[in-house]
């Protein structure tokens, strides 16, 4: 299938997918289980997107990596896909019916996948640290590093940005898969569909300077929590980051960045009040002298058994507050001072917490428009994939043959990014087939 | 039993407020104000308020003169409902209320007839000056007369019965029960308000709007002392004159800062301005550079030739005593300072 010309590999593809989280890896798993050749494009060193970073879902907790780690390596071992991890596509063309040619940039790994055995002997003799993006930045990570235990692939990579160029990881290496001599790869790929799943980005509390984040350590974000309460966690036990005690006293600040015009995101990102609510029902397991208490405007609890998972919440003795937090300042000691509007009472009100959990909201993953050239994406007014024909034909955008999956056309919840996966697929199907039948 | 009015809102915006239904309730803006405390949480509970048209509940209430409008509220409110522009609403909307004459609420609502008015009061000032041939010791004698007459009037007739009537309104009606002891010894919250307007300082990064707020009122206050009981136009004291020169250049100073704020849009609180904002602060840099400017036409000998000058001061003179004053945005000056008092009072009594 690879046909090598001057400079860029040629590739052929019944559908190219682009974006390797849960959503994205649905569809080309469904397109690859119908026969169909698929090229997952991936521009992460690995797939499972957002997701294999959870702890558990809701609202029936179960463990979220034991649910994506099979999927992943039911998509990485399948014969019709064809993963490029740390892969980006740069431009796309419609010449015709069935018709795309799609320009993928890969950088250099400066490992070979194929030999890395995952033994981490590189990241022993690396002497370089930084901070674990993986972990969001609350622990550091080597320069020659494998991203976190369950990657796919689970390969070693060269951060080269921060390497010193040392040689040791090379010299360490068992099997010589380290090759400081990789390029970037340039490929052209002939696609007769393409799936966006491109996911989202999450809000930047920076961008709210009054809460504080950056400024104050025991401030985290809800992805931040999620990492320290997940089984491949940072700390193996829950630790405000300021000095490493044991938090008694959490709070949690709904809506940061979220139905907020002022920062510029006025929607409901849908996930944060049910991912906060798990995430102090998992908080009360792993610290049971913690009280936990969520400030909220409107807990949305609209999906199958959410609302009895927010009752079950209640009951556990989790604390709920109405009233938006308008601004937090910190004590000597690191504990913070939210002050907020007790709306059940009209007054406004100052509490201490030890730990505060932003609940970062969900933006859209913007650049995937610009990299249609002849044939125009349409986004919608929150710059999210617009679909076309929402209610009939969710998957559809505004180009014939390009589908939508997951929270690329709006922020959603696991089971619906995995259903709104299932649904590109289905419709990719049906336009593979289109003029065959 | 609460009143409601359903067109409460509709009849807010005509004072200058935005769609306050945009607000889902979240508390943010009282969170964020750093005036706000457990005794008056604002400015939430008035935009609620204001939604629902519980009017009688808004009159009962000092909070919107409580607020010194840093404009916080309105720059990180999540829903852009403009909690700041809806407390300046509602003092606009609650000076009319205390108004016994019904003046202010047209003037507020109306920009056709505030207009209407000072071109009215402009003309009457010409006819006056038509009647007296123009002679300048003539009218400079009357000016100071129609000074002191006016400040007398307008105190009398129509300022006292409005404070009367706000603390009716904002004390007794909602049953504060206060002995006399306690109206007294609270007199010292209302003049050290009257003067310093300290508690703007509470407003985040606000000190030198307070401090230029601060000389402009005593420059304003001074000025009035220094023309009317010094007569500053007639006076040969050299101490006097000087005076008066640098407080009428403070205030124009002042003024022409606080316009050109309201038009380069800068700041949160000058962004928005309704017609009775730009009536107080441009007259009010016209009567400081007019007064400035006749003043030292006297000391120049060369008023007598130019006695358009006198009289565009004169009109200025008349439309901000007998339409800004008690009817315009300078009752703000007396509110919020009774404000404080009337709050010192209830406190104490509960």
């Amino acid at each position: 299938m690879i046909m090598e010309e001057t400079k860029k590999k040629i590739l052929e593809y019944d559908a190219l997918v682009v974006g390797g989280g849960i959503a994205g890896g649905e569809s080309a798993l469904n397109l690859a289980n119908l026969g169909y050749q698929v090229l997952l494009v991936e521009k992460d060193l690995t797939i499972g997107g957002k997701m294999i970073m959870l702890s558990k879902v809701f609202p029936t907790l179960d463990c979220a990596a034991c649910i994506t780690t099979p999927k992943v390596s039911e998509i990485a071992r399948h014969k019709n896909i064809t993963i490029l991890t740390g892969a980006e596509v740069k431009k796309i063309n419609k010449l015709g019916e069935h018709r795309f040619e799609v320009d993928v940039l890969q950088k250099p790994r400066y490992v070979h996948v194929a030999d890395c055995t995952g033994c981490q002997l590189c990241e022993d003799v690396c002497p370089v640290s930084v901070s674990d993006q993986y972990q969001y930045g609350m622990v550091g990570r080597k320069a020659a590093y494998i991203p976190f235990s369950i990657a796919s692939p689970r390969a070693a990579a060269i951060d080269i940005e921060n390497c010193t160029l040392c040689g040791a990881c090379e010299r360490a290496c068992p099997t010589k898969c380290i090759d400081f001599t990789q390029t970037e790869e340039e490929y052209l790929v002939k696609a007769r569909s393409v799936v966006v799943a491109t996911g989202f980005n999450l809000f930047d509390p920076l961008k709210i300077p009054r809460y504080g984040y950056g400024r104050f350590k025991n401030i985290i974000t809800s992805m931040q929590m999620e990492r320290q309460l997940a089984p491949t966690r940072p700390f193996n036990t829950i630790l405000r980051p300021g000095d490493g005690k044991l938090p008694d006293n959490i709070a949690y600040v709904l809506c940061t960045g979220s139905r907020d015009k002022s920062v510029g995101n006025p929607i409901c990102s849908q996930v944060c009040c049910m991912y906060s609510i798990k995430q102090a029902q998992l908080l009360m397991g792993a610290l049971p002298m913690a009280d936990i208490t969520i400030y909220y405007l409107h807990i949305r609890a609209f999906g199958k058994g959410f609302n009895e998972f927010y009752a079950q919440a209640q009951d556990m003795g989790v604390e709920f507050i109405k009233g938006k937090v308008g601004k937090i300042s910190e004590k000597e000691n690191g504990n913070l001072i939210l002050r907020y509007e007790d709306i059940e009472a009209g007054v406004v009100k100052e509490a201490e917490h030890d730990m505060v959990v932003l609940s970062v909201g969900i933006l859209p993953n913007q650049g995937i428009a610009d990299v249609f050239e002849n044939e125009k994406l349409e986004l919608d007014p929150f710059n999210f994939v617009q679909q076309s024909d929402m209610l009939a034909s969710p998957a559809k955008t505004s180009i014939d043959g390009v589908f939508v999956a997951g929270t690329a056309s709006g922020p959603m919840d696991i089971p619906d990014s995995i259903l709104s996966g299932g649904a590109a697929s289905a419709e990719t199907t049906s336009y593979l087939r289109r003029g065959t039948l | 039993m609460a009143r409601i009015n359903p067109e409460f809102s509709d009849e807010l915006k005509k004072y200058g407020a935005f769609d306050a239904n945009a607000c889902y309730n979240c508390g943010n803006c009282t969170a964020v104000c750093t005036l706000s405390d457990e005794d008056n949480s604002f400015p939430r509970k008035m935009v609620r308020y204001s939604v629902l048209g519980l009017e009688g509940e808004i009159q009962a209430s000092l909070d919107p003169w409580l607020c010194y409008y840093c404009g916080e509220c309105s720059t990180t409110c999540p829903r852009e409902a403009n909690p700041g522009e809806l407390m300046m609403s509602l003092r606009r909307w609650l000076t009319a209320q205390y108004d016994w004459t019904g003046f202010s609420g047209l003037l507020y609502k109306s920009l056709g007839a505030s207009v209407t008015g000072f071109l009215v009061l402009a003309l009457a000032v010409i006819a006056f000056g038509f009647s007296m041939d123009f002679r300048m010791a003539d009218l400079l004698h009357y000016g100071h007369y129609f000074e002191m007459g006016a400040i007398a009037l307008v105190a009398s007739v129509i300022l006292l019965p409005n404070i009367i009537h706000m603390w009716y309104q904002t004390v007794r009606k909602p049953g504060t029960e206060a002995g006399l002891k306690t109206y007294f010894t609270c007199l010292r919250d209302l003049l050290v308000h009257m003067f310093t307007q300290k508690r703007a300082l509470g407003c985040d990064d606000n000190q030198f709007r307070w401090f230029e707020h601060f000389i402009l009122v005593l420059g304003y206050l001074s000025l009035l002392f220094t023309t009317v009981f010094l007569d500053w136009f007639s006076t040969q004291s050299m101490f006097i004159i000087v005076l008066g020169y640098f407080e009428s250049a403070v205030i124009f100073v002042v003024t022409f800062d606080f316009v050109r704020r309201r038009i380069q849009k800068d700041h949160e609180i000058s962004k928005h301005s309704h017609s009775s904002d730009w009536f107080f602060v441009v007259w009010l840099f016209l009567m400081g550079l007019f007064s400035f400017l006749v003043r030292l036409f006297i000391d120049l000998n060369v008023l007598q030739q130019n006695m358009w000058l006198f009289m565009l001061q004169l009109i200025v003179l008349v439309q901000w005593a007998l339409l800004i004053v008690p009817f315009g945005k300078w009752t703000h000056f007396l509110y919020r300072s009774f404000a404080m008092y009337f709050q010192e009072i209830k406190l104490a009594a509960n």
